[in-house]
């Protein structure tokens, strides 16, 4: 991953991670308030259905004791009316439910179910509701199964008869509380009903969770009920016991619906999304802009670094930048001309060492066949007019002829190196050239006067063709094999090893001699350097110059007193 | 002394004016239109027409006679009597009774009724009562089909106006064998709720109105003049389709308390039974029980499936027996839930539409969808196997009561009803 990309990414992901920990944060806030003011407006609920209920109990209280006063009511407890006349009290009372019944509980007249003259009324309360006077809360049967209902009981007639009578709890009793919107009120009734005041109609038994949580301690619970697949339907839920005598006369549900606030979550979260997308993108544009202002200069500094490194010391980075990218272009600029700048020293005085090691070297190797010419001439003049003249003069003849030609020998080499031809490509069997060069000193190896050298050949099977001039390589191996006899003085093994390398071939030529240090080794091909006190230091340099002519690379791997082996790797076909 | 013998014939005379007065005012006046309202609503008094429903079905049969008349027609013992038949006797051959027609009887547009040949024959292939009383149920009634398409008749009154959902009104026919009846005419109110007819009776918009049975006996302690019939309608519990099993209706049946609701709901009018037919007219209601069981009746319901149940809620009589039958019924383990429309159980009123036995089962079966009893088997044999078929659950039989304006006078013999018009209003 490159370092723009590097930048880009974290540049991206902090704006976004910014973004959602401001929506989160906001998001959170936002439903606590929420369920702040729930909470307020639930309380207040409550308060309100209490007094709403205490109305209500106190209204039913006072109509009770209005029809139990009642003429009617006094007939049919005296067994004096038709069985429906109960009906028509209620009525006059403003009752829903009204029972005439006997002491032993059998209905006289039943004003809410006329057809249940004669039955027992077999409420499912205790027996100290019968004389007692406080209204309460519980179901009365009907025709339709049963319905809850505030009811009060009186004694008729001196307490030969009683009257049991009250309002139905409908869903006006929750209508007439001040509801804020969004919210409602739900009572929950024993054996299950709910009273809805807005009659929504939903399943009643997703509430029995609740419901049983608030019988279970008889303290307030609150929960999420969710009425259908859709999440938008849930409503969250406040259940405040409703106790009587001790005991759980009903629930009531106080409801708000989370439709409001998950809308409002929901568009908080749309918001960060897109503020996120938002930020992302910008911060995306902007980190690129940043990252090209950032990493151009430095992609520059690594161009001229890489072109340095290729040995290019002409290179400049152009920033023109004030800051540390600018400063560091300017410094690498700086650096690349001290480079360049030692570099043309180095050059030079390699070239001034080269010159005067050329110049030792020559003087050198001129200097061995000036001697013995000067002293022979020196000779030659003492020798005139001498009886020995001629024999003098014809071995001084003889002498100066022979150093002469040494001189010439001498100047032919460093004329043979100077005048290193363009190798001719054709293709080549190193195999055929290493045979042949071998062959060539085969007699010097047997040489008699001579310590022995035993030639050893690891060719490779299958031959190893390459593109080469055969001659300059018959030349370079012949250098090789010459120096490696030259570092046998005292006889060894001459090993010589081809094998596939990649596309090319390897030629490795080892002697046994008493091999090299490591400034040798470092020395070796610099021309005019030699480690024979004869040598003049040009057939490694030679061999080198051939090799690099063939693309190849050649190198030396050697340590004091275990020979020498000279590597060299030659491409495959040219194109 | 002279004194005391005038004193004696003033007294006298007084006496005999008073009685003479009375005398007057019990003498029949010709004139006057009887109003009269009822519940049910009747599209036609056509005898050829059997409505379904109990309520007009038995309207017909009350008001045809006022239109329709038949050959023979039974008397308040049941027996055939003449009517435009005078006698009937078998022909010479012995193989048809021949009827001879009653003279100067002609239809309500004046013409005739002779009939061809100056008799009437019936073949003799069964016995002479049995024919006798099929001729006189009201479908053998003589009609006429006026050139206008009329239905004629030669009844009393001639049909003026009979618009469905409009007031009927029935005019005296000038021309009646027996003598022109003594109202102009009488119009009929149909489709009124018994509420709604008291409320007319009240402020003077109508003669004859219908009474609720509970209310019959509240209404005579007040004085007011009433009319009721002997047991006229049998209150049955009906089995509109095969889906109750016939241990859940034995279990309803057993479970109903047939003696709380007369005593209390009918204020004992009306008689409780298990027969279609009324003691009064059969002779042999007893004969079906009508006890309640309520232990056999939760054994023969157990795990019963609940049933709906229909019956006319606007009925003040029916609404309260129907909701008890049900608090009877959950006594027992079986749910009877309201319901309207086609229902598991309905609880309906089947009219008793003639005097004869064999004439009202023959309505009733039409009603109950059965196949009409065999002329060879007795009633109760005839019935037995009417409600083994249909599952019918009778409960009681009712009279049929009506409130009567005091001016009113021989209701519902139609062809002497006459209005005192010296009579409180």
């Amino acid at each position: 991953m490159t370092f723009r990309t590097k930048l880009l990414f974290i540049s991206s992901f902090t704006v976004a991670g910014a973004v959602a920990l401001v929506t989160g944060a906001v998001s959170i806030s936002t439903r606590r308030a929420l369920e702040r003011i729930d909470t307020t407006r639930r309380e207040a609920l409550l308060s309100q259905f209490r007094a709403e209920l205490d109305a209500q109990s106190a209204e039913i209280a006072r109509r009770m004791d209005l029809a139990a006063r009642s003429p009617g009511v006094q007939q049919i407890a005296a067994g004096e009316a038709e069985y429906d006349r109960a009906e028509s009290e209620a009525a006059a009372a403003s009752l829903d439910f009204l029972d005439v019944i006997q002491p032993d509980l059998t209905i006289i007249s039943s004003a809410h179910w006329p057809a249940r003259f004669g039955y027992k009324n077999d409420w499912q309360i205790s027996p100290d509701d019968w004389h007692s006077s406080d209204v309460f809360l519980t179901r009365i049967p009907t025709q339709d199964g049963s319905a809850p209902a505030l009811v009060s009981v009186r004694p008729v007639a001196g307490g030969k008869a009683l009257v049991v009578g009250g309002r139905k709890l409908s869903p006006e009793v929750l209508k007439s509380l001040g509801i804020a919107p969004g919210m409602r009120a739900l009572l929950w009734v024993p054996p299950g009903e709910v009273i809805d005041a807005q009659g929504r109609g939903n399943d009643p038994h997703k509430l029995d969770t609740l419901v049983q949580q608030v019988r279970a301690r008889n303290a307030p619970a609150t929960g999420v009920v969710q009425w259908t697949a859709d999440r938008a339907s849930a409503e969250g839920f406040a259940a405040f016991p409703i106790m009587r005598a001790g005991g759980l006369a009903g629930v009531l549900l106080a409801g708000t619906s989370l439709q409001e606030q998950m809308a409002l979550e929901r568009s908080i979260l749309w918001t960060g999304v897109v503020v996120a997308g938002s930020g992302i993108v910008i911060g995306f544009l902007l980190g690129w802009w940043t990252t090209e202002r950032i990493t151009k200069p430095v992609e520059r500094l690594a161009e001229g670094a890489r072109a340095v490194a290729g040995g290019d010391l002409d290179t400049r980075v152009d920033v023109i930048s004030l800051d540390e990218i600018g400063e560091l272009a300017r410094a690498f600029n700086r650096m690349t001309e001290q480079l360049l700048e030692q570099r043309e020293r180095a050059i030079q005085a390699e070239r001034v060492a080269a010159w005067r090691e050329l110049a030792r070297r020559l003087a050198h190797e001129l200097k061995n066949p000036l001697f013995p010419l000067q002293i022979t001439i020196e000779n030659l003049q003492r020798a005139r007019g001498s009886a020995d003249f001629d024999e003098v003069f014809d071995e001084s003849t003889s002498t100066l002829l022979a150093e002469l030609g040494n001189l010439k020998t001498i100047i032919g080499r460093f004329s043979d190196f100077a005048k290193m031809p363009t190798p001719q490509f054709e293709t080549v069997d190193v195999n055929d050239v290493v045979r042949s060069v071998m062959k060539l000193y085969d007699a010097r190896f047997q040489a008699n006067g001579r310590p022995k050298i035993e030639p050893v050949l690891e060719l490779a099977g299958n031959g190893a063709r390459v593109s080469a001039d055969p001659e300059q390589l018959r030349r370079a191996f012949g250098n090789l094999v010459l120096n490696a006899m030259d570092a046998m003085p005292e006889g060894g093994t001459l090993r010589v090893r081809t094998a596939p390398h990649g596309s090319g071939v390897r030629i490795e030529i080892s002697d046994s001699g008493q091999g090299l240090t490591e400034e040798e080794c470092a020395r070796l091909f610099t021309p005019y350097y030699t480690t024979t006190q004869h040598g003049t230091g040009l057939g490694l340099a030679i061999v080198q110059s051939v090799v690099s002519d063939h693309q190849g690379k050649i190198s030396v791997v050697s340590r004091p007193g275990q020979g020498a082996t000279f590597v060299i790797d030659l491409p495959g076909g040219r194109a | 002394m002279r004194r005391t013998i005038w004193r004696s014939i003033a007294a006298a005379s007084a006496l005999s004016a008073l009685v003479g007065v009375l005398d007057a005012a019990r003498r029949p006046r010709y004139g006057g239109e009887l109003r009269v309202e009822m519940r049910a609503t009747l599209k036609t008094l056509d005898p050829a027409e059997f409505p379904e429903d109990p309520a007009a079905l038995a309207a017909q049969r009350l008001w045809q006679p006022a239109v329709f008349e038949t050959l023979v027609r039974l008397d308040d013992h049941g027996q055939p009597q003449p009517w435009l038949a005078t006698s009937w006797t078998h022909d010479l051959a012995r193989k048809s009774w021949i009827f001879t027609p009653r003279k100067d009887v002609k239809f309500q547009d004046g013409s005739s009724w002779s009939p061809a040949g100056g008799a009437i024959s019936f073949p003799d292939d069964r016995p002479i009562d049995q024919i006798l009383r099929e001729l006189a149920g009201a479908r053998n009634a003589i009609t006429m089909r006026a050139a206008d398409g009329t239905l004629l008749g030669t009844g009393p009154y001639r049909i003026a106006k009979w618009d469905a959902g409009k007031p009927a009104t029935l005019v005296a026919n000038d021309q009646y064998w027996g003598g022109r009846p003594y109202l102009d005419s009488i119009t009929i109110q149909m489709g009124r709720s018994l509420a709604d007819q008291a409320n007319d009776f009240q402020v003077n918009k109508a003669d004859v109105v219908e009474i609720a049975l509970r209310d019959l006996r509240s209404a005579k302690q007040r004085g007011t003049v009433t009319s009721e019939t002997p047991p006229m309608e049998t209150l049955a519990l009906l089995f509109e389709n095969g889906r109750v099993p016939p241990n859940v209706r034995a279990a309803l049946a057993l479970s109903i308390d047939r003696a709380a609701i007369h005593n209390v709901l009918l204020q004992r009018q009306g008689e409780i039974s298990g027969a279609l037919l009324p003691r009064w007219l059969s002779g042999y209601a007893f004969l079906f029980p009508a006890e309640r069981d309520v232990a056999k009746a939760k054994q023969l319901a157990s795990a019963a499936a609940a049933l709906s149940f229909a019956y006319d809620r606007d009925d003040p009589m029916l609404r309260p027996i129907g909701e008890r039958i049900a608090l009877n019924a959950l006594e027992a383990g079986i749910t009877l839930r309201a319901g309207n429309g086609t229902a598991d159980v309905r609880l309906v009123r089947l009219p008793i539409t003639a005097g004869d036995p064999w004439l009202a089962l023959l309505d009733l079966a039409s009603l109950l969808k059965r196949a009409p009893p065999a002329t060879t088997a007795d009633a109760y044999e005839a019935e037995k196997a009417m409600l083994d078929a249909s599952g019918a659950i009778p409960l009681f039989q009712l009279p049929q009561g009506w409130t009567l304006r005091s001016r009113v006078h021989n209701w519902p013999r139609f062809e002497d009803i006459w209005l005192d018009p010296g009579a409180a209003p």
